[in-house]
């Protein structure tokens, strides 16, 4: 086992590097110079002489590999430079905002998981019935919604109409709760159908007809036996989620004026500020290497077969 | 311990983590926000809301800082008002030498800082040193261009000497950055602004009291203000970047006035007003949407084909349709309430037929049977660039497209991400664009600099005119003139000439809108289109 983990961990070094590449080449195949997207930013006139300037500073006038090296040099000292836009270290940036992108996305990975296993759990046990149709809706309606809309309505209703929780904003945890819905939407959606088509297949087993005969009570065989291989689907759909959460609260950031991750680096978008894309980039990279390990350790930890197979095959 | 119990034992205290991580984060119930924004029940405050964060507030440098939060903070010597008038402001009197190389100002006695250091020649002096050591940063702004020397000429007299006589000196002085006052408190220990400053101080009528960035800010009065104290006691920015979460926020009641150029869709504007329950204004101009037509294409460098493209479309109608009537029809590229401008110009009016027979006659038939006219066996058609996410122009690119289109003139629309368009315009690699001129206190002298001065673009789109020397050189003598009335005539013969040549075509006015709760009064629009309009502003019962 712990060589197995050993060898996932080499191999997560090759698929960064080529993260950084990749960032890298795709700065430099756009059609602006990073020197002039500086100044822009700035609101400085990009006058010949400060182009210059401004392209010596920042090394662009280096051999591309001498610079490809650089990069590599600096972000593994987790130095992404500074911003265009304010002047500072990227990094710092970056770890101001990362908390709250981390609290809406925790957040919203916990309100999902809670509402979706027993949904997905009773729409499968009451196939066809009221809680089955019911689940059906809230997936259709939840994997078919803009998620911006969704965040429209949701303050509509509950902020501006019935005035019970924020617009916007972050601090309390009442500023937590729509964004957190929104977020969730989409999960709950996604995990509930994928839970209940996963336990419908477990029920068709053998093991569970064996299981009634026996005598056990249905309940302890949902619980003891088919949720917990039923579940596995689901984990590797939330690692892979996490991720995404995480990287992908961009328009539910902007919706809700909500202070973290996403937003910053919609502004560094608009404004090309190359280091914050950069550094983000290359973090999601890390962060989807990060939790599609996790995922498969957690399967290894579920189901050791899977080492043992490593194992044989050696 | 058995497998099944390590297993369970070990999801309890993921779950355990998880759930102290989540507490941890949401753990901040009281933030200065939520206990400030509440304020003391008598205290006058007026909530706002802005796109972007404030910034570092520094008044020598430019993004990310926000222009009307760095002039609640900072004045500047001489204050632009309605109509191009300059007031003094930190500058009591001026006196210009009649070479008008010399500009000798008066300061204003008794002003002092927020934090209660006097303000003098010699901190003016600092200023103005410490913004043109990055003289480069700041060379698109003419004075800094011509700057010759600064001097303390006595404790409340500073004298400014160019190198040649430029007009626009008072009006550029007027702009909200760079050169704005920060008190000796706030330098850093090299004097070098441009790297940050430590802390915002200013003469302002405002001064910042709690920031959390991206957030919020607030503003409360500088008790040490020379001026009229402003009448309500806080402002309180909310950072909101997207603008239906903005109307929503208003709709609540959380904001008191959403005001800016483009902060709310026109819809949304539209939406509000029809309401009745709020207060909606519209500004003056602040500035004209056009469409450059360039000349150096050769298709283009014939006046009868830009004249008929002008006369082809109807800009009424396209104001109305696309801003729903709250930008105004233009019929002049720049317009009256800028000094110089009141001039009388012919409007190039929409006329179809007259645009079908300028086109006839320069050349570009409609062959038999065919949609698109041609020359020499070259079709008619052009690239009209424009920036993919502003809707304003997408909407308009598609109407000309359209209405040209009947003409037989082909149009190809073009999206382009804005850092890339402006690349374009700057390369002189497009035929038509939109372009924006820069509005109040940097027109007409802005304006008329860029028609003349290469590498902004414009000087390009115009090269093909064949009186183009002489334009240059009537800007060149307009911007150095001593003598008012000369400088009257030769804007006048600029914008008849620009009117005539039709290679800036105006489109429409684009206004600031402003929303506010019925209990805001005294809500007026300022002059100088990055300042804020904040220190009449009143709050009724």
């Amino acid at each position: 086992m712990i060589s197995y983990i050993g060898k996932r961990m080499i191999a997560v070094i090759p698929i960064v590097l080529f993260a950084t590449l990749v960032t890298f080449a795709l700065i430099h195949i756009s059609p602006v110079d990073p020197a002039e997207a500086y100044l822009t930013a700035a609101h400085i006139y990009p006058t010949p002489e400060i182009l210059e300037q401004k392209r010596h500073e920042f090394g662009l006038d280096q051999p591309l590999l001498t610079q490809y090296m650089q990069t590599l040099q600096r972000i593994s000292r987790l130095d992404f430079g500074t911003s265009y836009l304010t002047n500072k270290p990227v990094w710092d940036e970056v770890k101001v905002r990362l908390p709250a992108t981390a609290e809406l996305a925790l957040s919203s990975m916990l309100l999902s998981i809670v509402v979706s296993i027993p949904l997905g759990v009773l729409a499968a046990i009451r196939k066809n019935g009221w809680i089955d149709m019911l689940s059906r809706g809230v997936s259709y309606v939840g994997a078919s919604i803009p998620q911006f809309w969704l965040g429209y309505l949701l303050i509509f209703f509950f902020s501006v109409r019935l005035d019970l929780l924020p617009v916007e904003g972050r601090g309390t945890w009442q500023h937590l709760v729509l964004p957190t819905l929104t977020l969730s939407f989409v999960l709950i959606a996604l995990y509930t159908r994928l839970l209940r088509s996963s336990v419908l297949e477990q029920l068709q087993e053998t093991y569970v007809q064996y299981a009634r005969t026996r005598g056990i009570r249905e309940r302890i065989i949902m619980l003891k036996h088919v949720l917990k291989i039923a579940i596995a689907p689901l984990i590797t759909g939330m690692g892979m989620n996490l991720g995404k959460l995480l990287t992908g609260t961009i328009i539910v950031e902007q919706v809700f004026s909500w202070p973290g991750f996403g937003r910053y680096f919609v502004e560094a978008i608009f404004n090309r500020d190359i280091p914050v894309i950069q550094c983000y980039v290359f973090l999601a990279a890390c962060l989807f290497i990060v939790c599609n390990l996790l995922v498969d350790l957690v399967h290894l930890y579920m189901d050791p077969r899977i080492s043992a197979k490593g194992r044989a095959e050696r | 311990m058995s497998v099944r119990h390590r297993k369970t034992t070990t999801l309890m205290l993921v779950a355990i983590l998880l759930l102290s991580v989540i507490l941890g984060c949401a753990k901040q119930e009281d933030t200065p926000a939520s206990t400030s924004m509440n304020g003391a029940a008598n205290e006058k405050s007026i909530t706002l809301s802005w796109p972007r964060d404030i910034g570092t507030m520094n008044p020598h440098v430019y993004n990310p800082s926000q222009l009307f939060a760095q002039s609640m903070i900072y004045e500047p010597l001489v204050s632009y008002k309605q109509g191009g008038k300059l007031e003094p402001a930190l500058a009591e009197s001026w006196t210009i030498s009649k070479d008008g190389k010399t500009y000798t100002f008066k300061l204003r006695k008794g002003v002092k800082f927020s934090d209660g250091t006097p303000f003098n020649a010699a901190i003016v002096k600092k200023n103005f040193d410490a913004i043109m050591k990055n003289d480069k940063t700041h060379s698109w702004l003419g004075v800094v261009g011509v700057l010759d020397k600064t001097e303390v000429v006595d404790d409340s007299t500073f004298r400014l000497t160019l190198k040649e006589p430029y007009y626009p000196v008072l009006q550029d002085l007027s702009v909200v950055r760079p050169f704005r006052f920060l008190g000796e408190a706030g330098f850093p220990d090299d004097g070098d602004t441009s790297k940050g400053i430590k802390k915002p101080v200013g003469t302002g009528p405002w001064m910042l009291d709690e920031y959390k960035q991206d957030e919020y800010a607030t503003f409360k009065r500088n008790p040490n203000y020379w001026g009229t104290a402003p009448k309500v006691d806080k402002i309180i920015v909310k950072i909101i970047p997207d603008s239906e979460t903005r109307v929503m926020a208003f709709e609540k009641g959380d904001l008191d006035l959403i005001y800016g150029e483009g902060v709310i869709s026109l819809d949304a504007f539209k939406q509000l007003r029809d309401t009745d329950k709020y207060v909606t204004k519209l500004s003056d101009p602040v500035g004209t949407r056009s469409l450059l037509l360039n000349s150096s294409n050769p298709k283009l460098s014939d006046l009868r084909v830009r004249l008929a493209l002008q006369h082809g479309f109807n800009k009424q109608a396209m104001v109305e349709g696309v801003t729903s009537g709250l930008e105004e029809k233009a019929d002049t590229v720049l317009s009256k309430n800028y000094p110089y401008t009141n001039v009388d110009l012919q409007p190039v009016g929409y006329d179809v037929e007259k645009s079908k027979a300028l086109l006839d006659e320069a050349g570009w038939k409609l062959p038999a049977g065919g949609t698109v006219r041609e020359k020499d066996g070259q079709q008619l058609d052009f690239e009209l660039i424009f920036d993919k996410t502003d809707p304003i122009q997408k909407a308009m690119a598609e109407t000309i497209q359209a209405e040209w289109g009947e003409l037989g003139v082909k149009v190809n629309l073009t999206g382009l991400e804005l850092t890339v368009q402006i690349k374009r315009l700057r390369s002189n690699q497009f035929d038509l664009y939109f372009w924006y001129n820069y509005g109040a206190p940097y027109d007409p002298h802005s304006f008329i600099n860029v028609i003349a001065k290469k590498s902004f673009g414009i000087s390009e789109v115009l090269s093909a005119l064949p009186m183009k020397k002489n334009l240059d050189q009537q800007v060149h003598e307009a911007l150095s003139s001593t003598d008012e009335t000369k400088r009257q005539e030769l804007y006048a013969s600029i914008l008849k000439t620009l009117q005539e040549q039709s290679a800036i075509v105006p489109i429409s006015y684009i206004k600031k809108t402003a929303v506010y709760q019925k209990k805001i009064t005294n809500f007026v629009f300022p002059a100088n289109r990055d300042e804020n309009p904040f220190d009449g502003i009143e709050i009724g019962k």
